[in-house]
């Protein structure tokens, strides 16, 4: 429990980042939406809670890389969905080569090992 | 279900967000936890659900630690967060025991929570970030608001909002018409580049009698001055264009090449003269209006080098002046140059051919200046030639100043009256919009009760008041574009430039600018009494009456309307007296039923004075032959057209002075029927007859003034007089005597309020002055008919045309639309500033009226009390009446003072009544209190009307 706890501490500061830009690169996502999918996709490895996710998103917004709009849906409750802005798609192809790099040259020294 | 909007507010409290910040906030997060807690649901059961879904929202905020760190607010209020953030794996143990799952939920923390912390690095960097985008996008949205409010309020109360959107377009479009004429007129740039260099130069004795410029002495000023650029010399003529469809009279210039450099103005295809047109030539050539270009010519570039025929002699089109060249009148459509002229100017430095000059002052160069030296020059002239520029100068005036002058007091005043309409107008909406607030006290009071700040209450007002003066502007303005356009059509007499004016987007942006300083003007004090005053009391006093500061206010807005209103209608009443008085005068005639027309026979084919004579008598006897006509007459000068030859005049044997005979005349010659078409009584003697020939004794009529001047105590008839002499110089000059045969009443000549201190003679068209055989005058053909004389001027032309085709006849009118010409613009003034001055009027009645049905409803209660007491009805209607009346007088002694120094502007346009005619100063007073008193009497008699139960009732 521990060690799962410190990776995913670790691995997120890294990465929070990365994974937001990366989930509101196709279409527009909600708060809890964004939650929930990387929840989902890292099966359960990663997990953001209200508290970080939310600070997470407004900084990103305050920085120009996403943008939030208030959207009402036929029969839902309005709600606030995030949206990819131009200056967050080239950070987010910046981030991307970087982290595939960073991964590339980590599996280089992990995967060695085994090799 | 947890209450989580209170929950996430809870947490958020610390941070002091603005609160539409923290209220988007507060929704997003609660409906995240909403969400969560509903997915958990299904796993743990509401309540541990409920449970962990709080937690979460107290769970560390790793992914922004470094952030955290950053922000000494963060680093201050969140300990825990801190420690983890400065050093994650020291802080581990700390977080330890938590599930990150968070299945197993814990109470929330004490100290600030994750959340909270993580926000203040984010949030708190919002707020500081420069207030550009998102503040103003705020304003605007209030903004919005407010209007949106102001539109549904102004919806609400249709009647209020027509009474003021009509009041502010009535008075906005006054003044949006009178400055679009003002600007149009006076303020606009000429199109002359640097029109303040510009100068007109006359010769005037040192007595201010001006008169045209001697050819030598223009040399003179032309060749012995440092002070100008250059000097140009014009006279306006007229010319006959002939080929083509229809012979045209043309307003026609003769120009120096000079006079294209001081105006500044290039040919816009061609060229203009240069210094070899100053010459006289064999050829001769011409420059066209670019409106003649364009209106005979269909603008065809091949124009320059057609041949004109212009009073019968060919002139070569050398180019076309562009439609900014309006000189010497608007109407100028040729311009010939000197040279073909210059060899007919009289050398005689006394013969003064009409000529008049315009220069361009030197760079450096003041007016002051230029006035002293030639003043200078006009001395040494004087010295050399001192017989005829005895006690001559040279004025020289502003070009500019001498355009603009002659209409600048009228339009100013009216420009003056108009602004003072329109303060009037605001004081009225002023005490409207007061008298709403008051109304409006309840909602006002609800509202700041509710936190809302003054502030935003006087923006909410303010923006209800804008919003209505920029209605009535956009309608005033439409007004405005209307009665400009009806204005110009009317062609108004002497107004220059007032074919160029309309309403375009200077004008606009002045209304538009107006309407919001209007809007601020009458809603602004309004607006800060409504707002002050605290809630609470609002609220006690909104049922009932206002308070006495606003009660004291509209009174004074009243008594400054009542003071506006007397000046006003005391300034239109002079205007309408002095007008009254110029319809008064007496022209000297009688103008119904007669028609006049023009012509000129062309020099080259008429030369001989024979052909020339003849070719009148033929043209008369056709016209009295047509039907209707009583009398036909032919004369060289018609009453209030002016320009008629002058000359010295002398009894028979009278001694004459040094400087020529000292009574100076006007002679004009006629046609035996003359005095009778035109309606001019005869006193004493005959009329001319058909016996008055080349071959019979000299006679002339002269006007009694003459005969009083020049034979004092006698008749004058029989005795002999002299205008002309013959011989070059007074020493070898042999008068010429002509004998009195009839005297006349004075005809006015030069307009009804001015007349020049000319004695008038008449000689008969077959003994022509000497003067009149070297240079022709164009004649007038005058018609006194037994119909209406504009049925006439058809078959007029007919006849001309049959006789000579070539010859057109113009300018003709009636003798009546002559006199109209010359009250035209006391007219249109009076009627302006009388138009004003009742809008004025009825506006101060309408701000007596509603002021005093306010108090009356405020002091139903007293009244009642008063009632109860045993006042009777008249009474009540007597205090309601000392109410109001104490108002009006206050107002009519402020505008009596007022109006005695205002009126001294008018003194310019006044005739013939002083600034501070008694008759109307005590008119208006007496029309200003009656109207007011009635304006008191109803809301009186409805005060006296109450019944006093009912009003002891009412709160």
């Amino acid at each position: 429990m521990q060690h799962k706890e410190r990776f995913d501490r670790e691995l997120k500061k890294g990465s929070a980042e990365l994974l937001i830009l990366s989930l509101v690169e196709a279409r527009a996502r909600h708060g809890y939406e964004l939650g929930r999918l990387i929840e989902a996709r890292s099966q359960g490895a990663l997990s953001f809670r209200v508290a970080s996710l939310y600070p997470l998103l407004y900084r990103l917004e305050r920085r120009g890389w996403i943008a939030g709009r208030w959207v009402e849906k036929a029969g839902e409750r309005r709600r606030r969905y995030y949206q990819l802005t131009a200056a967050g798609r080239k950070v987010l192809a910046e981030q991307r080569s970087g982290w595939r790099a960073f991964v590339r040259a980590v599996n280089a020294i992990v995967e060695g090992e085994h090799a | 279900m947890p209450e989580w909007r209170a929950a996430v507010r809870q947490r958020l409290a610390a941070l002091g967000l603005r609160p539409e910040r923290e209220a988007e906030i507060v929704e997003e997060l609660s409906q995240h936890l909403e969400d969560r807690c509903a997915a958990l649901c299904a796993a743990l059961g509401e309540e541990a659900a409920e449970r962990a879904a709080l937690a979460e929202l107290d769970e560390l905020a790793v992914a922004s630690g470094e952030e955290l760190a950053g922000t000494p607010a963060a680093g201050l209020a969140a300990a825990p967060g801190k420690d983890l953030a400065r050093a994650p794996g020291a802080g581990a143990g700390a977080a330890a025991g938590r599930d990150l799952a968070g299945t197993a939920g814990r109470p929330p923390r004490a100290a600030e929570p994750g959340l909270a912390a993580a926000l203040r690095a984010v949030e708190s960097k919002r707020r500081e970030r420069p207030a550009l985008g998102a503040p103003r996008r705020a304003s605007w949205r209030r903004l919005d608001l407010d209007v949106r409010y102001a539109v549904r309020a102004l919806a609400r109360q249709r009647g209020f909002t027509v009474v003021v959107t009509l009041t502010l377009a009535l008075t906005l479009g006054a003044t949006t018409a009178m400055f679009t004429v003002v600007d149009g007129v006076l303020l606009r740039a000429f199109p002359y580049p640097r029109i303040d260099r510009i100068v007109a130069l006359s010769e005037t004795t040192r007595h201010g009698d001006s008169m045209s410029v001697s050819w030598p002495n223009y040399v003179d000023w032309r060749d012995h001055n440092d002070v100008f650029e250059s000097i140009g010399v014009f006279r306006g003529q007229t010319a006959n264009l002939s080929g083509g469809d229809r012979p045209e009279r043309l307003d026609a210039s003769l120009a120096s090449a000079s006079l294209f450099q001081v105006l500044g103005l290039p040919a816009e295809l061609g060229r203009s003269f240069g210094a070899a047109e100053d010459r006289p030539a064999t050829e001769r050539v011409a420059l066209i209006s670019d409106r003649l270009w364009r209106g005979r010519f269909a603008a065809d570039p091949a124009v320059v080098g057609r041949v004109l025929d212009l009073d019968g002699e060919p002139h070569r089109v050398i180019g076309v002046m562009p439609a900014a060249m309006r000189f010497p009148s608007r109407s100028t459509d040729v311009w010939l140059p000197l040279g073909e002229f210059v060899d007919s100017f009289p050398k005689d430095r006394g013969n003064h051919p009409g000529l008049a000059a315009l220069a361009r002052l030197e760079p450096g160069v003041s007016v002051a200046l230029a006035r002293a030296h030639m003043d200078l020059l006009a001395r040494q002239i004087e010295r050399r030639n001192p017989d005829t520029n005895y006690d001559h100068t040279i004025a020289v005036d502003p070009f500019y100043e001498q355009t603009v002058s002659g209409v600048r007091p009228a339009l100013l005043t009216l420009l003056g009256a108009v602004a003072c309409v329109l303060l009037v107008g605001c004081a009225n909406l002023a005490n409207l919009m007061l008298a709403r607030a008051e109304a409006r006290r309840r909602e006002i009071a609800v509202r700041t009760a509710l936190g809302a700040s003054r502030a935003s209450i006087v923006q909410q007002l303010l923006a209800e008041s804008v919003l209505l003066a920029l209605l009535g502007g956009a309608l005033g303005t439409a007004l405005a574009a209307w009665c400009v356009r009806r204005f110009v059509a009317s062609d108004p007499a002497g107004l220059p430039r007032i074919d160029l004016v309309g309403i375009d987007s200077r004008v606009l942006v002045f209304t538009i600018l107006l309407a919001l300083v209007v809007g601020l003007l009458f809603g602004l004090v309004p607006a800060l009494h409504a707002a002050a005053g605290g809630s609470a009391t609002a609220l006690q006093e909104a049922g009932r009456g206002a308070g006495g500061g606003r009660g004291r206010l509209r009174s004074a807005l009243v008594v400054a309307e009542v003071t506006l209103a007397f000046v006003l209608l005391a300034g239109a009443g002079l205007l309408i007296r002095s007008f009254a008085r110029l319809l008064d005068v007496d022209p000297g005639f009688a103008p119904a039923r007669v028609m006049t027309a023009r012509f000129t026979l062309p020099a080259a084919r008429y030369r001989e004075q024979a052909r020339w004579l003849a070719f009148h008598d033929e043209l008369l006897r056709r016209v009295q032959s047509l039907p209707g006509v009583e009398v036909a007459a032919l004369s060289s000068a018609v009453p209030m057209a002016g320009g008629a030859a002058e000359s010295g005049v002398m009894a028979e044997g009278q001694p004459i002075g040094p400087h020529g005979p000292g009574t100076e005349c006007m002679f004009e010659t006629g046609t035996p029927g003359y005095l009778r078409a035109m309606g001019i009584r005869l006193l004493r003697g005959r009329a001319f007859t058909e016996h008055d020939r080349e071959t019979s004794p000299p006679v002339a009529i002269v006007e009694e003034a003459l005969v009083r001047k020049l034979f004092p105590g006698g008749d004058g008839l029989g005795k002999r007089i002299a205008f002309e002499a013959s011989g070059q110089s007074l020493k070898e000059m042999k008068p010429i005597y002509r004998e009195i045969v009839g005297v006349v009443r004075h005809v006015r000549h030069f307009g009804l309020t001015a007349e020049p201190p000319y004695l008038q003679l008449y000689v008969p068209l077959r003994q022509l002055p000497l003067w009149m055989q070297d240079r022709r005058p164009s004649m007038a053909l005058v018609v006194r008919t037994a119909l209406s004389p504009e049925r006439l001027s058809a078959a007029m032309r007919r006849t001309m045309a049959a006789l000579d085709p070539e010859i057109p006849l113009f300018g003709l009118q009636t003798m009546r639309a002559a006199i109209g010409q010359q009250t035209e613009q006391p007219r249109l003034s009076a009627s302006l500033l009388a138009g004003f001055a009742g809008l004025a009027g009825l506006l101060a009645v309408l701000g007596i009226y509603g002021v005093l049905s306010c108090w009356v409803a405020e002091r139903r209660h007293e009244i009642g009390v008063r009632m109860a007491l045993g006042a009777g009805r008249a009474q009540v209607l007597r205090l309601v009446l000392g109410k109001g009346m104490r108002l009006t007088a206050a107002g009519l002694a402020l505008g009596l003072g007022a109006a005695l120094a205002a009126s001294l502007a008018l003194r310019t346009l006044l005739f013939g009544v002083g600034p501070h005619d008694p008759a109307v100063f005590a008119l208006v007073t007496v029309l200003l209190a009656v109207a007011a008193l009635a304006a008191c009497y109803f809301p009186g008699r409805g005060a006296s009307r109450l019944d006093p139960r009912e009003a002891l009732l009412y709160q």
